[in-house]
């Protein structure tokens, strides 16, 4: 733990600053998300893959598929539910010059991946400096938002389809099946791959729960944002990782 | 002396048992056999002749010398009494019944001496039950094969599903305007299905289980899934493979598999192509004809609108032209989403490479 340099307490107390990362609303939103999708991909799977055998053997009897088809659906509710909120939300601050835009993809993004893929291939052995949410973190958040948009949008096509198919052309009904039980996949994929690397493994972020990143790691991985919130400069900032 | 006469007359005895056990076997038989049919109709061949029952119906007792001469069993030297077991000779026993039918019931039993696997396949049918259950005119053997005249019954073909129509008329004549029944009386189409290619034939059971309605799409794809024989009818041969891919295909299987018994409302091939009034789809009449397509559909989807018939895929494979939606997505997730995921897979691997490394040099610093 790196400790500011005005402490005046003993050695063995270190006082560490730390900095809002998220707030309440939006670690509501996030575990809202992250049950209801994890009930969702649990009930659905079994839905997808209806000829297998371990999906025969869990939706045992007729009335278990109903019980799971209706699970389904009352997570599908929460996260629509949550999705409407987030979007309100989010035209509120809009509409009150409020919106922050740090979610917003940049063209530093793209530089900033552009080096982090030199610095991963060692060609570079600088890191870039990421503001609030690096590129990583912005990509996993658009990849979810039209992921989870493509799924909220087909999944009703797929619930309603007589109410969906008067307003839209017959072939759309097939082809939102087709995309809600294939983007399902995709989205199980990217977030085993992507967003459970990204947290967990490469290091432990649980700023998403608590709603606070340490010091330490604001240096480490939101540079930009450091200097922003506190007008200092780290001087370890270009090194990344290593401390 | 004594002892050459009695060898004598011992060989001719010996000689004369010989001759007549020859004679015998070479006379005996069919002139008994003949003797048999040709001594009942001796009675029976008089036109007039008959009878009374308690009932009040009259018994025609009168046995055509041509219906017999037609019948397979006269045809082989099966006679008379091999199934008027009870009459030895003249005068015979007083017949028992009180009507017609039961007369028939009580005689056809005699088909199980010979034919005891179809006798007994029988006694597991529909008619059997429905006989059962107290309708005596539930078609035993002798109702669809004859009685004294025997014949192939599939001699020709049609023949089949002729007989079945003796009682079954309605279905009959919505059949002989199908596509199969219409190939099948009008132009002897070997190809086509009669009643007993989907009903079985001595075990006929109740198609309106829920068994014979979750199984029902197999006996469509006996023929519709043979590439040979549809190619000879310019048909896919791939529909059933595709309807089982099918979101009504797929309930059937789940259904066929695990819960035969309980009934499900998922299409099978029958709901929307009719059962006996079965038609070619670009016949007008068709319920699957574009005209009636949505029709159809409402059956079971009763709010469907006007668009909903562009939802059906219709047995066909995804294609640019019939299903655009469908083939942009099918597209759309063959290669942009493979592409994203694969390029998040390398970037996480190069950046689990690059912090090994990473760590790796500064422990050794």
């Amino acid at each position: 733990m790196s400790a500011t340099p005005n402490h005046t307490a003993n050695k063995r107390i270190g006082i560490v600053r730390i900095f809002q990362r998220f707030t309440v609303g939006q670690r509501w939103e996030h575990l809202l998300a992250l049950l209801s999708i994890t009930v969702l991909l649990l009930t659905g799977l079994p839905q997808k893959y209806r000829l297998a055998t371990w999906s025969h053997n869990l939706l045992s009897t007729p009335e278990r598929l109903q019980f799971v088809q209706q699970v389904h659906r009352i997570a599908a509710i929460v996260l629509t539910l949550e999705v409407i909120y987030h979007l309100a939300n989010a035209f509120y601050l809009l509409a009150r010059r409020n919106l922050p835009g740090d979610m917003l993809p940049t063209l530093k993004d793209l530089k900033d991946a552009w080096q982090m893929v030199k610095y991963l291939t060692f060609f570079s052995n600088k890191k870039p400096l990421f503001g609030k949410y690096n590129f990583e973190q912005k990509f996993t958040y658009w990849f979810m938002f039209i992921a989870i948009g493509i799924m909220v949008v087909t999944g009703f096509i797929i619930w309603f389809p007589e109410f969906f198919n008067r307003l839209l052309p017959g072939g759309i009904i097939p082809a939102a099946k087709l995309a809600h039980s294939t983007e399902a996949i995709v989205i199980g994929i990217f977030v085993f791959i992507w967003h459970v690397y990204h947290v967990h493994i490469e290091r432990l972020n649980l700023s998403i729960f608590t709603g606070w990143l340490n010091e330490n790691d604001m240096h480490t991985y939101h540079e930009l944002e450091y200097q922003h919130l506190t007008g200092e400069s780290s001087e370890t900032s270009d090194q990344g990782e290593s401390q | 002396m004594a002892n050459h006469n009695w060898t004598r007359s011992m060989a001719t005895i010996l000689i004369l048992v010989v001759w007549t056990f020859l004679a015998g076997l070479l006379f005996a038989t069919p002139v008994q056999a003949g003797e048999t049919t040709d001594y009942c109709l001796g009675c029976h061949g008089n036109p007039d002749l008959q009878m009374t029952l308690p009932s009040g119906e009259t018994l025609p007792l009168y046995i055509s010398a041509e219906a017999l001469d037609v019948s397979v069993h006269n045809q082989v030297g099966i006679e008379c009494n091999a199934c008027h077991t009870e009459i030895q000779t003249y005068p015979h026993p007083d017949l028992e019944y009180q009507n017609k039918r039961e007369l028939a019931r009580a005689l056809y039993q005699s088909c199980q001496k010979c034919h005891s696997d179809n006798y007994d396949k029988a006694l597991d049918s529909m008619h059997t039950q429905v006989a059962q259950a107290g309708n005596l005119d539930a078609p035993i053997c002798t109702d669809c094969h004859g009685a004294h005249d025997v014949q192939d019954p599939d001699q020709p073909r049609a023949h089949v599903s002729t007989i079945c129509g003796q009682c079954h008329t309605a279905i009959f004549a919505e059949y002989r305007q199908s596509v199969h029944g219409g190939e099948l009386i009008e132009l002897s189409n070997p190809d086509v299905p009669v009643c007993t290619d989907c009903h079985g034939v001595h075990n006929i059971q109740d198609p309106r289980t829920e068994q014979f309605r979750v199984h029902s799409p197999d006996l469509c794809a006996r023929c519709h899934a043979d590439p040979e024989l549809m190619a000879k009818y310019n048909l896919p041969s791939n529909v059933y493979e595709l309807y089982e891919l099918s979101w009504h295909g797929v309930d059937v299987s789940v259904y066929k598999a695990r819960w035969p018994t309980i009934w499900h409302n998922s299409a099978v091939c029958t709901d929307c192509h009719g059962i006996h009034n079965i038609r070619k789809t670009e016949d007008p009449d068709s319920l699957v004809n574009e005209r009636n397509l949505l029709q159809t559909c409402q059956k079971c989807h009763p709010n469907a609108g006007p668009n909903w018939t562009g939802a059906w895929t219709g047995h066909h494979e995804v294609s640019l032209q019939r299903t655009p939606f469908i083939f942009y997505t099918q597209a759309f997730y063959a290669s942009f989403a493979p592409f994203v995921l694969g390029v998040s897979l390398i970037y996480v691997i190069l950046q689990i490479i690059r912090s090994t490394v990473e760590r790796a040099r500064r422990g050794l610093r």
